[in-house]
């Protein structure tokens, strides 16, 4: 029987436990969640079963609604972390539970019973009680119960977690078989990979809510799609390069990037490189064999088939590692490799060979848009642009003052996101204060932008209000956040303002990045002090920002302005040449009271009368 | 290490041998004249006058009345008791409820009251003047100065331990039991009948044997409510008190002998029980 999970969604308080996670199991098939404790899957598993109930979703088992079954009528059976064996009953009891409910004949409920401890191994043991039995036993009895009433479904919770490695491994034998004879659709819930590769015919890896990314264990090992999945399953080192003429540049070594990981000249691609994927050579290899030069072996730990190998490459010109985390102080790439124990690597700086890698996806981009569902949508119209530029998935988000308004808000979402040319983003709806509930949303699943309306709207969040809620999104959120403004169109210029939240060149990458993205054009303005404006530091700064946006592609040019203050600077600028985006920087989040540069953010927030981006330091 | 290593070093909760005489002496000592010699003495006086003056004490119809009335509110009161601090406990342990804990401190509250103030709150609620009594008496019911009353008040007094016994046992059945029912498919009353039940019989157990013993000697509210009525609500305590209070020691000290001797075989059934459990 196939399970069905469309959209789901559980919050225990303010905290989403289980974040629309959609998942088919096909009939028969053995599927595993993977995730590490906390990460919501056995919420996820316990939905399935009926044990909780979820707050937005459906779930269907051999395609009937179960959604809001109670567990007795889905038919299912479950397996415990902690067994749960009735301990007043005897073995052979607990097993015919499922059947003495159903009103089976005791003589039939007897040779079901004895045909099910066989099968799990237990033969003779039935008139045991639970505190003669040891761990491992107990586990066969609660799959046995499980099974007895042969249900459509099989769900278990961590099974193995509380046996020792050896009982663990002949319990997955026992369980692959029974699976198997059976043939009963089984998911399967567990924190360790190597249960979830000897078991799964397809692994789900969950990661705070999420179901990331579903695929056959060997697939989803030697071609993930995100940086999570590729990291907690299995070794390996994650390279971070640049993207040039559709390669990815490694120090001496381009790497091509497939046609189908979506890439744009620039960005920065990373480069799974597992520990088997690596060779040592003791000469150089031939001109045409990847080669990222000669290595110094730092370590090595034995273990078993393979000596486990860390190798400190040179430094790689524009390379940074992100996984594993280097030590601190450490400045060059520490590459891990697997060496076949019986073989000898060689040890005085052994030539580094990829034999093998993956190029991971990029992350689609994000984008969080707040609409009040009533008045002008200024929000809502340059999302449509943005999300087209940047190819992002939108998520639509109403606060409502009370659950009264609740549903009447989730409608008027819906209508106008559909009016705006937005079908496919996510519409959600939270309950309390605006800027708590966008920043409390932000944290539960990152965005790469938090779009809200501003100005010129006659509304609740609007003329009175909109840049307070500005200014307290930019104090509570460490994301790049756009106020858009009046009736935008797709932006065709970006005026990015460098004297603005000094130190941090975040908001000239994160405006340049969205130039590039709108094809828009640049202009980076310098505002100083009169008199001030040849100061060579100054220019040594602008320079660097113009190299940068270079470097992006972006058509940009520059623009020195003597003001007293910054502000006076910025509208002097659009006075003189209209811009639709005015990109500033701010303080992180955290920093208490406003800084110099927040100050300015203010009151370009205010008064610049055009879409403003924030560029927090540090989140670009 | 310290220097004073030949001394040998006790591990905490270690028993000592040897030596006990003087403390457990002092024990003795204390507890002679505290319990052990009044219990002696009701077994002596109640024989005083021969067996036969015994039998013929306790034979007389009053002393048999008492007898079987405190027995049989005494079985009263731990069947429903049993029911209601089972349900109670099973509802405090299974709910996450907005006024859980003041519920909680409610239900205890009867071991904190003075007995005899609930025999007055009774009257002052139930009684021919009582806030509800008053709309009865016309109906012709009257619980007060009735064996209604009388199980009224133990109901009152004992319920408590049928709830301190059954709940820490629930609270202990992990989540996890009841739902493992609930996915084989048995519904709430099946779950509660083969899974709960079955677990709770030792704290059931000894939740009624402590009822039943606490409703046999129970005096404070039930010589109020029950007005001490012969041979229509005198329990057997009322009995005796009331049998001192004439001067007529001998049948007060035979009844009392038997409710004694009740009383401990309770407690020894308890105490075996609790024993086993415990191991």
């Amino acid at each position: 029987m196939s399970i069905t999970v469309e959209n789901v969604t559980k919050r225990y308080a303010d905290q989403t436990t289980v974040d629309r996670v959609s998942l088919e199991v096909k009939t028969g098939e053995l599927f595993v969640l993977l995730g590490a404790s906390g990460s919501g899957k056995s919420t996820l598993l316990r939905m399935v079963a009926g044990l909780v109930l979820p707050d937005e979703g459906t779930i269907h088992i051999a395609g009937r609604d179960v959604t809001y079954l109670a567990p007795q009528q889905r038919d299912v059976g479950f397996v415990f972390q902690n067994y749960s064996i009735f301990r007043h009953m005897t073995v052979a009891r607990n097993i015919e539970f499922g059947l003495r409910i159903r009103g089976v004949r005791k003589a039939e409920r007897r040779e079901r019973g004895e045909e099910l401890l066989d099968l799990v191994g237990l033969g003779g043991l039935g008139n045991r009680y639970e505190s003669q039995l040891s761990g491992g036993q107990q586990q066969r009895v609660a799959l046995a119960r499980a099974l007895a009433y042969k249900p459509g479904v099989l769900l278990l919770d961590e099974p193995f977690g509380a046996l020792d490695v050896k009982i663990r491994a002949q319990l997955r034998q026992s369980l692959k078989e029974i699976q198997k004879a059976l043939g009963v659709t089984t998911i399967l819930v567990t924190h360790d990979q190597e249960e979830a590769f000897e078991l799964g015919h397809r692994i789900g890896v969950v990661d705070r809510g999420r179901l990331l990314e579903v695929d056959a264990p060997d697939r989803l090992y030697e071609r993930p799609r995100s940086l999570y999945v590729a990291t907690f399953l299995g070794a390996g080192t994650v390279l971070v390069g640049r993207c040039r003429d559709h390669r990815v540049a490694l120090g001496p070594l381009t790497l091509p990037i497939p046609p189908d990981v979506p890439h744009d000249e620039g960005d920065r691609v990373r480069v799974l490189i597992r520990p088997e994927q690596v060779a040592l050579n003791a000469v150089e290899p031939a001109r045409n064999i990847p080669t990222l030069g000669r290595g110094q072996i730092v370590d090595e730990t034995f273990s078993g088939a393979v000596r486990r190998t860390r190798v400190r490459l040179p430094s790689l010109e524009g390379v940074r590692q992100v996984s594993p985390p280097l030590p601190f102080g450490e400045e060059n790439v520490l590459l891990d490799v697997a060496v076949a124990a019986h073989s000898e690597p060689p040890r005085e700086n052994p030539w580094v060979v990829l034999e093998a890698w993956h190029i991971l996806r990029q992350p689609t981009p994000r984008l969080l848009v707040c609409d009040e569902g009533a008045g002008l949508a200024p929000a809502l119209e340059l999302a449509r642009p943005l999300a087209e530029a940047i190819d992002g998935v939108v998520t639509v988000l109403g606060v409502a003052a009370d659950t009264r308004r609740q549903d009447a808000l989730r409608d008027a979402l819906a209508a106008r996101v559909a009016e705006a040319g937005l079908p496919d983003a996510t519409v959600r709806v939270r309950r309390g204060d605006p800027a708590e509930q966008i920043a409390a949303e932000q944290r539960e699943a990152p965005y790469d932008f938090v779009i809200v309306g501003a100005g010129e709207v006659e509304s609740r969040w609007g003329r009175r209000q909109l840049p307070r809620l500005g200014e307290q999104l930019v104090e509570r959120i460490a994301t790049p956040l756009i106020l858009a403004r009046g009736r935008p169109r797709k932006p065709e210029r970006v005026l990015i303002c460098t004297a603005v939240g000094e130190p941090g060149k975040a908001d000239i990458r994160a405006g340049g990045w969205l130039a590039r993205r709108l094809g828009a054009r640049a202009t980076l303005l310098h505002a100083a002090r009169p008199g001030r404006a040849a100061n060579p530091i100054a220019r040594t700064h602008l320079e660097r920002g113009v190299a940068t946006l270079r470097e992006l592609e972006v058509e940009s040019r520059f623009s020195v302005r003597e003001a007293e203050t910054p502000i006076e600077a910025i509208l002097a600028e659009l006075r003189d040449d209209p811009h639709d985006i005015v990109v500033v920087g701010a303080a992180p989040p955290n920093a208490r009271g406003f800084l110099r540069g927040d100050q300015v953010t203010r009151q370009v927030l205010r008064q610049s009368g055009v879409s403003v981006l924030v560029v927090p330091q540090g989140s670009w | 290490m310290s220097a004073a290593a030949p001394v040998a070093v006790r591990r905490r909760g270690g028993r000592r041998r040897g030596g006990a005489a003087l403390p457990v002496g002092i024990v003795l000592l204390v507890l002679l004249p505290l319990i052990l010699m009044p219990l002696a003495a009701i077994f002596v006086f109640a024989f005083r006058g021969g067996a036969a003056d015994f039998v013929k004490v306790l034979s007389s119809p009053e002393a048999q009345f008492a007898l079987r009335f405190s027995l049989l509110i005494a079985f009263a009161t731990a069947a429903i008791n049993a029911i209601l601090g089972t349900y109670t406990a099973y509802v405090l342990s299974r709910y996450r409820f907005r006024g859980e804990r003041p519920l909680g401190i409610l239900v205890n509250l009867p071991v904190a009251i003075p007995t005899v103030v609930v025999g007055t709150s009774l009257l002052l609620l139930w009684g021919p003047i009582g806030l509800l009594g008053r709309w009865l008496v016309p109906l012709g019911l009257q619980p007060m100065f009735a064996p209604a009353g009388v199980l009224l008040a133990h109901l009152f007094v004992t319920f408590p331990y049928m709830l301190g016994a059954v709940k820490p046992v629930l609270d202990e059945i992990e989540g996890t039991y009841e739902e493992a029912a609930y996915t084989i498919g048995a519904n709430r009353w099946q779950t509660f009948r083969w899974v709960i039940l079955p677990a709770l019989r030792g704290g059931l157990f000894s939740g009624v044997l402590l009822t039943f013993a606490h409703s046999l000697g129970e005096f404070g509210a039930t010589v109020l409510v029950s007005g001490n009525l012969r041979l229509k609500t005198q329990t057997a305590p009322l009995y005796i008190f009331a049998q001192f209070e004439a001067g007529n020691v001998a049948a007060a000290n035979a009844v009392a002998a038997v409710l004694a001797t009740l009383s401990f075989f309770i407690f020894f059934f308890l105490l075996r029980y609790t024993a086993r459990r415990g191991r």
